[in-house]
């Protein structure tokens, strides 16, 4: 068999890196990530008489590695059993009268901060999204990372548009809470 | 005036409404007139569209350990 447009044998060597580096971001998990990569050269060797080269070889192979990352997703919602956040769920924030907690005001930040900084600040961010619920992490990435919209994420995670919204919410302060506790910019 | 206010927590709630660009025009109100007096919910709204941007921009280099190169390598020659 011919495969003039694909180069298997030079995958791993070529785009194992580059694969991983996208996935492990938006799945925040190491052992997780390199999975997925496997998974993705598994999946398109298999899938490799269906390859045209209308893309090339590296887009094909990203965009089964987004698939793949999208398809963990939702395998997760299915596994989580927890109940999802109704807007009258206490989020801990706010007293009674719906104003910020003492604890929980928002200071001021410095967001003015130079590129050798915001590694340190990606450091934080991601211990910070380890922080949060199962699906608040991926609602979180699926918005800010895939770029997909509410619409998409509903349907990909099976839910309302309304636990939608308290999910990215609720994700938003708790990483603002989190990131305010930790980031030395933010003091 | 204070009866026609929204609360705190309304208002980080519109503000993330607001990025999706979901807010009424009765909420665009309700929310500018919070802002123009709330300090706290002005900087969450600059922050959270802080964070909202800088994950946006999420970029990693990493490698693999050539272990696992070697693993995956093994796994694929197995499927041909």
């Amino acid at each position: 068999m011919s495969l003039p447009l694909l180069n298997p044998d030079r995958w791993i060597n070529d785009y194992a890196d580059a694969l991983y580096s996208y996935t492990l971001p938006r799945v925040n998990d190491a052992a997780l990530a390199e999975d997925l990569v496997q998974e993705t050269f598994l999946s398109a060797w298999k899938a490799r008489n269906s390859f045209k080269g209308e893309a090339s070889e590296k887009s094909w192979l990203f965009t089964i590695c987004k698939n793949k990352i999208i398809d963990h997703y939702r395998k997760k919602a299915r596994d989580i059993t927890q109940s999802l956040p109704e807007p009258s769920t206490p989020d801990g924030l706010f007293d009674e009268s719906e104003h910020w907690l003492p604890e929980s005001q928002p200071g001021q930040w410095d967001m003015q901060q130079q590129p050798t900084d915001s590694k340190e600040f990606y450091a934080i961010l991601e211990k910070c999204r380890k922080k949060l619920q199962e699906m608040q992490q991926a609602v979180f990435s699926m918005k800010y990372l895939e770029d997909l919209d509410a619409a998409e994420i509903c349907k990909v995670l099976n839910i309302t548009s309304s636990n939608y919204w308290v999910l990215i919410h609720r994700a938003k302060l708790q990483l603002r809470g989190c990131l305010e506790k930790n980031w030395i910019h933010a003091k | 005036m204070k009866f026609l206010m929204i609360s705190c927590k309304k208002a980080t709630w519109l503000v993330s409404k607001k990025e999706e660009k979901r807010l009424s025009w009765h909420e665009k109100w309700q929310l500018r007139a919070h802002m123009a007096l709330c300090s706290m919910c002005r900087r969450f709204e600059e922050q959270s569209g802080f964070i909202a941007r800088m994950a946006r921009q999420i970029h990693v280099h990493e490698t693999l350990s050539d272990t696992s190169k070697e693993k995956m390598q093994q796994a694929l020659v197995r499927e041909h």
